[in-house]
């Protein structure tokens, strides 16, 4: 096809004018080109004038740092398991952030890179879990999920005419093609749901999926403070009491979407996850990027893990308030949500050292006493001098202690 | 079960709850704290924690 340069047109006569607003080029008034591309390097930064670049261009929060609202996407980190396999009760937690329902016990498994396949290019770890059953029933749940909290949504505004679309993106790998499912809930009133659907084309094969959601512009949400506010929910066979229609927002609690595939209904069946991200906007952007120390200290807003890793861990010094008691402060590394629980893997996890004489633990308390740091009681034997300066350790490799203040 | 725990002084501070495993949990007496949350749910289905220990001292 022969061209005509806008000089040569100039030349015969034709009046060309370019509108880089639109992209088009018009000849004699007529419309001649559209989508004009322009080529490497031939806009210089003078040539942009300062007044179209704006502070609503630049505040897209698509273009900025911490889009993502997903803690530990990529699943790098797994503080309780450490890589483990587990048969989660309901409600425990998987890698950070991560938890699992299965309202009917031992269904399913779950580890953090199950199966020991190669991750996604850019990835190294990955949430899986295995189908332990062939079950089906109307009235159970069996899903993976992530609670986002209320001060990380508020922007999205929903809950108002104003709601903001969503696009969530990821990674999914399953042995069982066809039409998988999860859903978008309001927490902690769980009454507005959307149920979505992906295909996994092809078994046991790595594929990228973008669900775009629109924003809820009906229902109560909680868009502020330090509770839930929003639940992602990857499906893994929930039976037909808490699936719905994909593709809108309803009033029920709907994990997944009518029809889609159950991992749990298949034993064996694999579901492999990782590269998750939920960001404003009708784009999927590529996944965000933090620091491994970034990631790590959002996960300890709502759970830490001491112990586990030496001998003796040190936990805290404090002092005996008897001959069987110690009563510590621990200073939390991160501002946790709430007050945290205290766990441990045995009553019998701690030692108590006065400098001259130790007991180890029987009993380990705490209570409500802030978010930065945590108290910490210890009951042991009739051992310690009573009023003396006193450290407090781990008992032994296998001996952890963690604190929760999950949503 | 869930059983009463007192702090230091014999103040009721916490709910612990010991698992079949030996492993345990103390729960504060925060009303934004989860596990908290559902102790109060176990209370209102008409459940009773154990009492606290005494004081030793």
């Amino acid at each position: 096809m022969p061209t005509t340069t806008a000089t040569e047109l100039a030349q015969l006569g034709g009046l060309v004018t370019t509108d880089t607003s639109t992209s088009t080029v018009t000849v004699n008034g007529t419309l001649a080109a559209t989508a004009i591309a322009l080529p490497n390097n031939s806009v210089s930064t003078a040539s942009i004038s300062n007044s179209s670049v704006t502070a609503a261009k630049l505040s897209n929060p698509q273009y900025t740092g911490f889009r993502n609202r997903i803690i530990n996407g990529d699943m790098r980190i797994d503080q309780r398991n450490g890589g483990t396999s587990v048969t989660p009760t309901s409600g425990q937690y998987l890698v950070d952030r991560f938890f699992a329902v299965q309202s009917v016990a031992s269904k399913y498994s779950a580890q953090q890179n199950a199966g020991a396949v190669t991750p996604p290019t850019g990835f190294s770890n990955y949430q899986g879990t295995t189908s332990l059953s062939t079950y089906s029933s109307a009235s159970d749940q069996f899903y993976i999920a992530q609670r986002i909290e209320a001060s990380n949504i508020g922007d999205l505004a929903f809950g108002t005419a104003s709601a903001q679309s969503v696009a969530l993106s990821f990674w999914v790998r399953s042995s069982l093609s066809g039409t998988h499912s999860g859903s978008l809930i309001n927490a902690p009133t769980f009454n507005r749901s959307y149920p979505f659907t992906f295909t996994v084309n092809a078994a046991n094969t790595w594929e990228f999926k973008t669900v775009i959601i629109p924003g809820d512009t009906s229902g109560t949400w909680a868009t502020s403070g330090t509770g839930a506010g929003l639940q992602v929910t990857f499906n893994l066979g929930s039976g037909s009491s808490f699936v719905g229609t994909a593709g809108a927002w309803n009033g029920n609690t709907n994990y997944g979407a009518t029809g889609a595939v159950s991992v749990v209904g298949t034993n064996g069946a694999t579901f492999y996850i990782t590269g998750v991200q939920l960001e404003a906007g009708s784009t999927a952007t590529d996944f965000e990027r933090r620091p491994y120390g970034t990631e790590l200290a959002l996960c300890q807003r709502y759970f830490q893990s001491y112990g586990g890793q030496s001998v003796n861990d040190m936990i805290t010094m404090g002092a005996t308030s008897g001959t069987s008691t110690f009563v510590g402060i621990v200073q939390l590394p991160v501002t946790m949500r709430t007050s945290p629980s205290v766990g441990y893997s045995a009553a019998s996890a701690l030692t108590i050292d006065d400098n001259g004489l130790a007991g180890t633990s029987s009993a380990i308390t705490t209570g409500a006493y802030g978010f930065t740091s945590a108290y910490l009681v210890v009951t042991t034997g009739a051992t310690l001098v009573t009023n003396r300066p006193a450290r407090c350790y781990t008992n032994g490799s296998s001996a952890r202690l963690t604190w929760s203040a999950e949503l | 079960m869930y059983k009463l725990q007192n702090d230091h002084r014999g103040n009721p501070c916490a709910v612990g709850l010991l698992n079949p495993d030996g492993s345990g949990m103390s729960i504060p007496i925060d009303p934004a704290n989860t596990d908290y949350q559902a102790y109060l749910k176990w209370l209102a289905d008409g459940n009773t924690p154990l009492p606290a220990d005494e004081l030793a001292e």
